[in-house]
């Protein structure tokens, strides 16, 4: 039987648009693990050269880190921040 | 024009001259086009590590674009380590590999290996190039992204077939050249001015902004109390008198102390990693901080800022400087403390007179220090002695001093003495190193003969992982582990058999003569120190504890013999 135990992770909505190219995805993805977030959900949208990408992210380190790092991104055009959708209760 | 001549085209128009490589299978096309290119000096090394550590060290000592070649696969999988370096470190790096031929990549053709996907989490960019007219666009780019605001490698992974094609002579597009507003300096100033006990805060940017000059300007004439990170050690000067020298892990008490009671940290060029910081909760508890740094994503990353100041460097640091000259500070009894601190805590390790005793490190470095000429570089491995040259090495200018600072990677020095004497020929360039890190790339002594380089090694042997054992004996209960070096090969025996002479010194009474010998000789040599196995870097924060609990010397555990 798994132990139950309670544990509250911040959630966040944040938006990116950025260049197609080979590794865009991973390249994203990889700055989103290595910076303490983990994808909830991800959705991806083609727009001529650019990819539209909103993430649902959980995390308990500070959501402006991450944008910051996310916009250093050579081919990242813009970063947006959702609300947080406020602390959310997860059940292991 | 093929890819390949394409990419040493680019070379020429960029003025890149030196470049540092390895062949291998799918990078060949570049080799072959090298046979006819007789403007692009290509330095041989023999193992990729080191081709991307040589030039690493080429761009530190240089200022310029370090450039970096190899094949698929095994060949792009030991540039990693380097190139993971200089991305810690923020090194201006171009990295170019072969890869398998577009057709192939995907098949577990022979020497592939996912190149983007394995490394991008230790470039600034990188690109796997999909068509040969997309090249030189992406060459012009990946040497301005390389070199632009804050520095780092970018590596370019080209299929053979790539290589091959035919390159159309497109027109590419020219990067406009940024435009910064240059920032309100007058909170800054007021803050500055309302401090009762400041302190300057510099790291590796100050170099990396080319703002070496100005910095030194300020920090004299606004006579701050100043501290230095591992990669700043240079920064104020050799004569700045209000210089603390590094502080952190290995800092020195007076460093450490007066950043303690600071009021006010004005951090330039510097990212408050943990080893100069300690536990962040004790940093610096009373002070408000001004934070200058060409990367926002470094701004309130660790540490809540009161203000953020981006911008040209050397603008600003005129500006402060302008400011303050006109209307000094008035830190008179904050200054006057710091000295203080610093007369009975800064490192002032006493020479150990008696001749027959053995050497130690610190007394070894301060002579070296002492006896080099000021122009000397200094290309240190990792562990003890990099610390050793931390503290007692006197340094004047940032770019004398090549570490490893944020990845920490052994072998690193041998390499980068190797760019640093292709970046100046006729400069002195010494690879202070241990009996550990030396070993790592020790095969680069094969480079260091065929270019007949003048490079000095001196070799620091303790017959063990010096900083691990010293770990182990404070904080691990004095249980050795896998540290134990004592059958080490017999390094003058192994330089000659490269052809490079060498000498053994044991004794406080060689070490002038030792150090002046190999200066004096017209070319490669090493000197072989032997060492105490027993001696500790001194002071210590164990790490995660707070910079005011430093450990020194009358905390040691071991029952063994003490050192100066």
């Amino acid at each position: 039987m798994k132990p139950q135990s309670q544990s509250s992770t911040p959630s966040y909505k944040i938006s990116c648009r950025m260049s197609q190219e080979a590794a865009a995805l991973e390249r994203l993805c990889q700055v989103v693990r290595i910076r303490g977030f983990r994808i909830a959900t991800m959705a991806v949208e083609s727009a001529g050269e650019h990819l539209d990408i909103t993430l649902t992210l959980e995390g308990t380190r500070p959501i402006a880190m991450l944008q910051s790092q996310l916009e250093k991104l050579h081919t990242v055009a813009e970063v947006a921040l959702g609300q947080v959708s406020g602390v959310r209760v997860q059940t292991a | 024009m093929n890819g390949a001549q394409h990419i040493l085209d680019a070379f020429h128009r960029h003025s890149i001259s030196t470049v540092f490589g390895y062949p291998g299978g799918c990078i060949m096309p570049l080799y072959d086009a090298l046979v006819d290119d007789v403007g692009v000096e290509h330095v041989l090394c023999r193992h990729e590590q080191a081709c991307a550590l040589a030039a690493d060290g080429y761009a530190r000592a240089s200022g310029k674009l370090g450039v970096c070649i190899a094949t698929s696969g095994p060949g792009a999988t030991n540039l990693i380590t380097g190139v993971a370096n200089a991305h810690r470190d923020s090194i201006p790096m171009l990295v170019i590999t072969g890869q398998v031929p577009s057709g192939l990549i995907g098949t577990d053709a022979f020497q592939e290996t996912d190149v983007l996907g394995m490394t991008l989490g230790i470039v600034k960019h990188s690109y796997l190039v999909d068509d040969a007219d997309s090249l030189p666009a992406i060459m012009e780019e990946a040497m301005e992204l390389a070199q632009s605001g804050r520095p780092g490698p970018v590596w370019i992974d080209i299929p053979k077939d790539l290589l091959l094609a035919d390159v159309s002579d497109a027109r590419f597009p020219r990067s406009e050249p940024r435009e910064i507003s240059f920032p309100d300096l007058a909170e800054a100033l007021t803050m500055l001015r309302a401090a009762r006990k400041p302190i300057l805060y510099s790291g590796g940017g100050i170099s990396l902004a080319h703002a070496e000059d100005r910095f030194r300007t300020f920090a004299e004439s606004a006579a701050l109390p100043a501290v230095v990170t591992l990669k700043g050690i240079g920064n104020p000067g050799k004569h700045n008198p209000y210089n603390l020298g590094m502080l952190g892990m290995h800092g020195s008490r007076a460093a450490n102390k007066a950043v303690d009671e600071c009021d006010l940290l004005l951090v330039i060029g510097a990212r408050l990693d943990d080893r100069a910081t300690g536990s962040l909760d004790g940093f610096a508890p009373n002070a408000k901080m001004i934070h200058i740094d060409a990367d926002a994503a470094e701004i309130n990353k660790l540490r809540p800022t009161e203000l953020a100041i981006r911008g040209d460097l050397n603008d600003i640091l005129e500006t402060l400087t302008n400011a303050l000259q006109d209307k000094p500070l008035d830190i008179g009894d904050w200054q006057k403390q710091c000295r203080t601190w610093y007369t009975t805590g800064g490192f002032h390790a006493a020479d150990n007179e008696e001749p027959l005793a053995p050497i130690t490190g610190p007394a070894f470095v301060r002579q070296l220090s002492r006896i080099a000429p000021d122009d000397t570089v200094i290309a240190c491995d990792v562990g003890q002695h990099q610390m050793w040259v931390a503290q007692h090495y006197d340094f004047d200018h940032p770019r004398h001093h090549l570490t490893s600072g944020g990845l920490g990677t052994m072998g690193f020095g041998l390499p980068a003495a190797i760019g640093a004497q292709f970046a100046d020929r006729n400069s002195t360039v010494i690879n202070v190193t241990g009996d550990g890190s030396f070993m790592m790339n020790a095969q680069e002594l094969a480079t260091i003969r065929r270019y007949n380089l003048p490079v000095k090694l001196i070799v620091m042997d303790n017959q063990c992982l010096g900083m691990v054992r010293q770990q182990q004996e404070l904080f691990y209960g004095n249980r050795e582990s896998q540290i134990n070096l004592d059958d080490n090969p017999d390094f003058v025996a192994m330089a000659r058999a490269f052809d490079i002479p060498a000498l053994h010194i044991s004794r406080t009474d060689q070490i002038r003569r030792g150090i002046e010998t190999i200066l004096a000789y017209n070319g490669p040599m090493l000197l072989h120190v032997a060492i105490s196995r027993e001696e500790n870097v001194w002071p210590i924060v164990k790490p995660g504890a707070s910079n005011r609990e430093m450990i020194d010397e009358t905390r040691r555990t071991s029952k063994k013999e003490h050192v100066a």
